[in-house]
This record gives C-alpha cells, sequence and structure tokens, in this order.
C-alpha cells in the first residue's frame, strides 16, 4: 500500500472519537452543521443520483444496440435520454464534488473547524434534496422529453410532459449551488488557519475556488432563465415566443450563459483533485504551482465568454458566431497549461501505482482526447457538420465523464480513508480501474465514429449502416458499467472488512493528513500552524 | 452556538470586540438630497426630447450616479474594504459581458442574408452558375426561428 | 465560549458569542458582510437577464416601446422612487443607530422602513389594477386597442416580469425587516453585534438599486 503507512499512524487522540460516531441517530444527521457529516450525505445522495442516471444510460444502450424499436418507444426513448442528462448534470455532477469531496475536504485543507456559513451549508443539502424530488418526480409522473436543456419553444408550446416540475426543480437545485460557491469562497479568504498562505493553498482549492465563482457568477442566470421558461409556459409571457415578437434563441443565450461555465463547474473541480493525487502518489512537489492555480481561474472567466460556440447553427448572427468560435480557442490554453504541468510533475517523481494514481493517468488520457475533440467543434465550418451528432456526445462524455467522473472516483479513493477510517482493497478497486477506462473507451471512441458518419443524436434508431459500431458502443456500455458496480461493491466491503486507516496512507503533505482518520468533529485537536507547502516533498525531481 | 470546546486553546481567545464604523450623519442626509436632486432631474429630464439615444444615455448616467452613490455611502463600500467593491463591481463587469455578447447576436442578425442568396443551390456541382432553384441548406432548416427573427425585426 | 458569553453579560451588552469556527469578532463580520455581497452578485445577475432582454427588444422594437411606455404613469413611478430612496435612508439610520446601541432609535427607523416599502407597494397595486383592467398585459394576455405598433405585449412582457420580481423582493424584504425589528425591540443588537440589521440592510439598498435603474428605462425612456 503506502510506505507513510506504519510511519506516522497515530489513531487517535480522543479516546475513539471522530466525527461518525460522535452523536448518533438519524436526527443527528439531519439536523447536523459539521460539514463532513453534510459532505458525506451529499456524496451518498449524488451517488444514488448518478446510480439512477447511469441505469438510464445502460436502457438507452441497450435500445440502440440494434436499430428499429426494440422495447422502448420513440416517446420512451425521449425521456430516457433527457432523464439521462438532466439527472446526471443537475444531480449528480454538479454537486457532487463541490458538495461532496468538496465540503468534506475543503474547511480541514485549510485548517479549519467548519466552513464559515454552516447553518447555510446545510439549508444547501436540503434545497438539493428539495430540487432533487422536484427533478425525480418527473418520472412517476408524466416523465420530460424536452432534452436536459429545455430548449424553447418545443418545452414551453409543445411538450405534454412536466416541464415545470424538473424546470422548477433545476431551479431550486442552482439556489443550493450558489449557497455552496457562496460558503467556500468566504470560508477560503476567512478561515485559513495561520500560515495558510494563497500559496501554501493545495490545489484542489485554488480549482475550487475557481468552481465557486462560477457558480456566484452564472447560476442566477440560471434562475431566471428557468423563471422565464415557467411564466412563458404558464402565462404565455411572450419572451422566447416567437408568435408573439419574442425570441428563442434568446433563450439558448440565457441557457448557455449559464450552462457554458457550468461545464467548468463540472471540469474545474475535477483538475483539482487530479492535481492533488498526481502530486502525492509520485511524492513531488507539484510542477508549476502558480501556472495551475492561475490556469484554474483563468478558464473560470474565459467561460464565461464563449457560451455562443453552442449555438452555431441556432439562427445566431455570423459575427456572434465569429467572436464565440475565436474565443473559444483560448480555454485550450490554460486546459492546455494544466496537462503539461501534471504530466511533469510526473517525470521524476517516484510513482506509486495506487487507484488514485490509475485514476489520474486515465484522466489524463480521456481529458485530452475530449479537449481536443472540442477544438474541431469550435470551428464553425466543421461545427455545421458535426453538430447534433454523435461526435458530440462523444466530446462531452470524453470530459464529463473521462474527466470529472473519473477525477470523482479518483477522489473517492484518496480521500475516502480519511472520510471513513478504513482502507479498501487495492487489487478489485484497480481492477474495476481498468474495466472502467477499456469500457468507457469502448462506449464513447466508437460515438466519434458514428458522429463523422453523420449519426445524429438524440435519436432511438438509425440507418444499418451504423449496426456495428453501436453494438460495439453498447457491449463497452456493459464493460463500463459493471467496472462502476465494482467500484461500489469495493467500497461496501472496505466499510464492512476493511483494515483500519492510519492517519496518512499516501504520504501527502497538505492538513488533512495530519488528523486522525477518521477526524474529530471538531477536525483538529488543536488549530494547526503550517510552515510549508502542500506539496513539499523530499523528491524535488532528477 | 456556544460551544464548549475543551481542546480550545492554540487560537487566540476571541480577538478584540468587533468595533462598528459609523458613518456620520450628515454623509447620509447629504446622500439622500442628492439622490431626490437627481431624481427630479431624471423625471424632468424624460420631458424634454433630446434625441432617443440622448435621452436613455442620460437616462443611465444619472441612474447610474445615483446607484454610485447608495452603494458607497448607504452601503458604505466608501469605507468598507476595497474587495468588497472589487466583487461588487465584478457582478456589472460580468453582466455587461452578457449583454454586450448577446447584443453582437441579436444586433447583427442577417447581415448576411443578401451573399447567402446567391449560395450555389445545387450542393454536388458547386460552381455551376445558379439556377432559380431555392437552396435547401440544412442549416437553414436547422434554425427557422432565429433566421425568421432577422426579418422581423423593424 | 462560556466565559465569553457571560463575559458579555458582565459588560451590559446582549449576549453575543463569537462562533467556534472565526478566531475573533472581527473576522466574524468580515465574514458575513462578504457573504452578503457576494449574494447581491448573485442578484445582480438575476435581474441582469431580464435588463439583457429589455434592451434587445428595445433594440428591435423601437416604436413598440415608446409607444407602450406613455401608457405607464410617470407620477406614480417618481412617486414610488422617492418612497424607496426615502426607505434607503431610513435603513441607513436604523443600521446606524444599532451600531452606537440605540434601541428605539433603530426599532423606529425599521418600523419607518417597513411603511415606506408598504406604500411601495400600494402604489405598485393601483398600477398593476390600471393595467389589467387597460388590458396592457403580457404576450398572449394583451388586449388593449388602438395600438400603432405590434409589439407592445413584449414590452408589457418585460415590465410585468422586471417590476414583478422586483416586487417580490420588495415583500421578502419587509419579511426581513420585521424580523430584525423585532430582534432589535427584543434588545438583541448592539455596537458588539448588529449584523443581522447590517446584512438586511445592504439587501435593502440592492432592491432600492435596481428600483434606480427600473423607473428611468422603464418609465421615462421606454
Amino acid at each position: 500500500m503506502s510506505r507513510a503507512a506504519t510511519a506516522d499512524a497515530v489513531y487517535d487522540e480522543s479516546g475513539g472519537k471522530n466525527y461518525i460516531n460522535a452523536e448518533k441517530g438519524v436526527v443527528s444527521w439531519l439536523t447536523t452543521v459539521d460539514h463532513k457529516r453534510i459532505g458525506l450525505m451529499y456524496l451518498v445522495s449524488t451517488l444514488t443520483m448518478f446510480m439512477i442516471a447511469g441505469i438510464f444510460a445502460l436502457i438507452l444502450r441497450i435500445e440502440l444496440m440494434k436499430a428499429g424499436e426494440d422495447f422502448l418507444t420513440p416517446a420512451m426513448y425521449n425521456q430516457a435520454f433527457t432523464l439521462h442528462g438532466a439527472m446526471m448534470v443537475f444531480l449528480f455532477i454538479i454537486p457532487a464534488i463541490p458538495g461532496g469531496l468538496g465540503n468534506f475536504i475543503l474547511p480541514i485543507m485549510i485548517g479549519a473547524k467548519d466552513v464559515a456559513f454552516p447553518k447555510l451549508n446545510l439549508l444547501s443539502l436540503y434545497l438539493y434534496w428539495t430540487g432533487s424530488i422536484f427533478t425525480a418526480s418527473s418520472i412517476v409522473s408524466t416523465g420530460l422529453d424536452t432534452g436536459w436543456t429545455f430548449y424553447v419553444p418545443y418545452s414551453t408550446t409543445v411538450s405534454q410532459t412536466s416541464v415545470i416540475a424538473v424546470t422548477f426543480g433545476a431551479f431550486i437545485l442552482g439556489f443550493s449551488s450558489i449557497l455552496t460557491g457562496l460558503n467556500f469562497i468566504v470560508t477560503i479568504h476567512k478561515l485559513r488557519a495561520p500560515g495558510v498562505t494563497w500559496y501554501r493553498l493545495p490545489l484542489m482549492l485554488w480549482a475550487i475556488y475557481a468552481t465557486s465563482i462560477v457558480q456566484i457568477l452564472a447560476t442566477p442566470v440560471l434562475a431566471i432563465t428557468l423563471l422565464l421558461l415557467i411564466l412563458e409556459r404558464a402565462f404565455q409571457v411572450g419572451i422566447f415566443d416567437p408568435k408573439l415578437g419574442g425570441d428563442p434563441v434568446l433563450y439558448q443565450h440565457f441557457f448557455w450563459f449559464y450552462s457554458h461555465p457550468a461545464v467548468y463547474i463540472m471540469i474545474l473541480p475535477g483538475m483539482g483533485i487530479i492535481s492533488d493525487i498526481i502530486a502525492v502518489h509520485s511524492h513531488r512537489r507539484i510542477f508549476g504551482y502558480k501556472a495551475i492555480a492561475f490556469s484554474s481561474v483563468a478558464i473560470a472567466l474565459v467561460g464565461f465568454l464563449v457560451w455562443g460556440h453552442h449555438m452555431f447553427t441556432s439562427g445566431q448572427s455570423e459575427l456572434a458566431s465569429t467572436i464565440f468560435s475565436f474565443i473559444t480557442f483560448f480555454v485550450a490554453v490554460p486546459s492546455g497549461v494544466k496537462v503539461f504541468n501534471w504530466t511533469s510533475t510526473m517525470w521524476g517523481g517516484s510513482i506509486a501505482w495506487s487507484t488514485p494514481m490509475l485514476y489520474a493517468m486515465s484522466f489524463l488520457f480521456l481529458f485530452t482526447i475530449g479537449g481536443l475533440t472540442g477544438l474541431p467543434l469550435a470551428m464553425v465550418g466543421l461545427d455545421l457538420h458535426l453538430h447534433d451528432t454523435y461526435f458530440v456526445v462523444a466530446h462531452f462524455h470524453y470530459v464529463m465523464m473521462g474527466g470529472a467522473v473519473i477525477a470523482f472516483i479518483g477522489g473517492l479513493h484518496h480521500w475516502w480513508p480519511k472520510m471513513t477510517g478504513r482502507m479498501y482493497h487495492e487489487t478489485p478497486a484497480k481492477i474495476a480501474c481498468a474495466l472502467i477506462f477499456v469500457g468507457f473507451n469502448m462506449t464513447f471512441f466508437t460515438q466519434f465514429f458514428l458522429g463523422t458518419r453523420g449519426m445524429p443524436r438524440r435519436y432511438h434508431t438509425y440507418l444499418d449502416q451504423f449496426q456495428p459500431l453501436h453494438a460495439f458502443s453498447t457491449f463497452g456500455s456493459w464493460v463500463l458499467g459493471a467496472g462502476l458496480f465494482l467500484v461500489l461493491f469495493t467500497f461496501i466491503h472496505s466499510l464492512l472488512k476493511g483494515e483500519r486507516a492510519p492517519k496518512n496512507p499516501w504520504g501527502g503533505k497538505s492538513l488533512e493528513w495530519e488528523t486522525s482518520s477518521p477526524p474529530p468533529t471538531e477536525n483538529f485537536h488543536r488549530t494547526p500552524v503550517v510552515t510549508h507547502g502542500p506539496y513539499d516533498f523530499a523528491t524535488t525531481g532528477k | 452556538m456556544a460551544h464548549a470546546d475543551p481542546h480550545d486553546h492554540g487560537h487566540h481567545s476571541h480577538g478584540p470586540d468587533h468595533v462598528p464604523h459609523v458613518t456620520p450623519l450628515p454623509i447620509y442626509l447629504k446622500t439622500f438630497a442628492t439622490l431626490v436632486v437627481l431624481t427630479v432631474i431624471t423625471v424632468g429630464a424624460s420631458y424634454i426630447n433630446l434625441g432617443t439615444s440622448v435621452n436613455l444615455a442620460l437616462a443611465l448616467i444619472i441612474a447610474t450616479t445615483k446607484a454610485c452613490v447608495v452603494a458607497a455611502f448607504f452601503m458604505h463600500l466608501a469605507s468598507d474594504h476595497k474587495f468588497h467593491t472589487a466583487v461588487f463591481a465584478s457582478s456589472i463587469v460580468f453582466l455587461g459581458i452578457f449583454v454586450a455578447f448577446t447584443m453582437f447576436d441579436t444586433s447583427a442578425r442577417g447581415q448576411f442574408d443578401a451573399q447567402k442568396k446567391n449560395r450555389p443551390a445545387q450542393m454536388t456541382d458547386p460552381f455551376a452558375k445558379a439556377t432559380a432553384a431555392p437552396s435547401a441548406a440544412p442549416a437553414a432548416a436547422a434554425a427557422p426561428a432565429g433566421a425568421t427573427k432577422a426579418g422581423a425585426k423593424p | 465560549m462560556m466565559s465569553a458569553s457571560t463575559e458579555a453579560h458582565e459588560k451590559g451588552s446582549p449576549d453575543f458569542v463569537v462562533a467556534h469556527h472565526f478566531d475573533s469578532a472581527d473576522t466574524q463580520f468580515d465574514a458575513g458582510r462578504l457573504g452578503i455581497w457576494l449574494f447581491l452578485v448573485t442578484e445582480v445577475l438575476f435581474f441582469g437577464g431580464l435588463f439583457c432582454a429589455f434592451f434587445i427588444y428595445r433594440n428591435w422594437y423601437f416604436d413598440s416601446f415608446v409607444e407602450a411606455h406613455h401608457h405607464l404613469d410617470k407620477q406614480m413611478g417618481a412617486l414610488n422612487t422617492v418612497f424607496l430612496i426615502t426607505s434607503s435612508l431610513t435603513m441607513a439610520l436604523a443600521v446606524r443607530a444599532a451600531q452606537r446601541t440605540k434601541r428605539s432609535e433603530t426599532v423606529n427607523m425599521l418600523f419607518v422602513t417597513f411603511l415606506l416599502a408598504g406604500c411601495f407597494l400600494v402604489v405598485k397595486y393601483f398600477e398593476y389594477t390600471h393595467k389589467i383592467h387597460d388590458g396592457l398585459l403580457p404576450g398572449a394576455m394583451f388586449s388593449a386597442q388602438g395600438f400603432a405598433t405590434q409589439h407592445a405585449g413584449v414590452f408589457f412582457a418585460i415590465y410585468f416580469v422586471m417590476t414583478g420580481i422586483h416586487g417580490l423582493h420588495v415583500v421578502i424584504g419587509m419579511g426581513l425587516i420585521l424580523w430584525i425589528l423585532i430582534r432589535a425591540h427584543r434588545g438583541d443588537f448592539s455596537s458588539r453585534y448588529y449584523a443581522p440589521v447590517e446584512g438586511v440592510g445592504l439587501y435593502w439598498h440592492l432592491v432600492d438599486l435596481i428600483w434606480i435603474y427600473l423607473f428611468p428605462l422603464l418609465y421615462l425612456v421606454g
């Protein structure tokens, strides 16, 4: 496992008391203001949603294994892909890393006892649950068939499904997201322990900080968009209705002003996790600390200037398309800076082939493909051909699943001993990682070919010539699903039978490894005073 | 929140008491007077026709002056941390980006409609002289709403 | 922590203890204030979407906007502006009173603020009923006759959504003012602790600030 495991295996200084067993009973969990407990509840909730949305994905792939209508009617297919998308985006990827891992790890990493506004933090979780109920309620009522983007005029005048319930759910989820971001910004500004300067923040926190900026600045626009959509559907106010003088393309501007930056809400925390995993598991001072830190902020800010690249074929003006296309390429610069710095960090390090590191390497590979395939889509001319094909589907799955979700699972393995106080079994965890990597590429690399050959997205059937590739993609989804379930079993096994985790199983240098596993309720028995950076490892390269 | 914490050493008591920064009363009254005067001016200006863009610009300048006065004195930004001003200013900057970039689209739609009419009707033989048949370009079909919008604008 | 609380009582001011995760009262104050400012940022962007829509449609349907805005009552708008500006002043004075531990002055100022907010809503009510009576309504509900231009419905859609959401903020603000009024009356606040008064104050000033833009754009230049 790890070389540092035995060196400083101090289990606890408080007679076995930690945040998990400090209080007992369901009520103590539901009324807690402890960021670690809230984080844990966020994790369980978001992972449940991940499983439901993932099962939708498997159903979609089975339907697509053969052309024609197999067991889903076209209407059911529309609802299945809509719920898959909406739940994955709003209920899983956006809240999972900040709300789950971020909540748990952020205050510990800066040596604080809690986030700045603990009650607000709990409110954020309750809002998440409320929003989830509204969104998930559509499964048992009339469903939703608009796609996760709720484009007008279909969503306002045509669709017979529960648009209002789901958009209202997403509206509430937006508030949850805003409160988390607000809390994190204030916490990082005001609650750093003595010695934790800005340049001694773990890179995970720079990423979360950048994410929070996006949450604060972009999410309110989603709120007003969805509110207008609801008003439009309920009262026909006409702001988005061309019949009444409104403009449906304006809806897309509103929507993507949030939802493009939201892509960075999803990927930035993942990048933060990868920075930490790579440095700790290579036992190597991170290469280009400031470059990685500021590239996170740069991605967050440039991400606000590019939303129109979702609208090249929507009737947006040529002027706007040209400007948006041009600026989109700038996003590649800070992303490239990160990838090169991660690679350079590994160079000359003493790399531990642990599960988190394997996920980090998978991330490097998959995210690079995801990023590079974004470039052709940013070119207006090529996008006219590729828009709404499987190429786009494959591209964003490489970024969202291959990037954000792989990083999330890697981070889950990385901080699992800290969160639960248990180690997991490395062998099944590594097998699961391999299955996910292979299954993912089988599923989605295939879709690049489908897309370039003209297979449009969101159709329940297709021409016969696409059949072999679709079937291969479906087989891949089974491998991927098996890998994910193996992760689940590894974790359950760890909870039941795992050996006790030492305080610093990976030999990390940041603050969370200086407290016991699991940490006590107040995180540290005494407020830590920090005198070194988070990546001050002995190995500094060749 | 009163929370007995046996391990509470290491962090310096509970700091000195918070001492509020009390703004003198005349500043508030002057701020209020400024706001009232500016309101009168902006209402008065709306009765004089200076041309629509001048009227709009004047109204926006007066409103912004009022907003700055409120933010600086009522909301204490003048005496508060500079960072809070930066935070608030960031919202204006990003709102500006939002409005400006959206208007790159809405105010420039249909600029190339004339050229598009001359685009080759026959996609398989683009260099043949254009025939009368209307183009069936897929991009145009995908975006009926936006394309017609430009035509609808006055 | 307990000792800090008793110490506070000895000083004669209401019981206030620094929350356990802050190192000083100043940090806690600053954190709260920064939190409020971040919240105000979200408010600006929330309304921002509507301002964006306003400018775009004004650009497109300029004649309709000019024609439609003559149907709004400038006098009523100006009256409401005065109400809100004055309430902003009294709110600022309430915070100032709380900062100096003047309990009854705080309560009185908050009460005046509350009343002025109520006046604003009353005027708004008369404006709305008048519009509804005349059929000056958003989009599909627009039924007024005798308009020379086609798109007055878009103007009234924006008018009702913007002033409606702003009015909702006024209502929420009245609830918040009532809450701190009760707390101030109970004697919760002092120069050592007045964060809720200041927070609600900042929110209230933002509501005023939004109106400062809404009034000229909708009522005066259309």
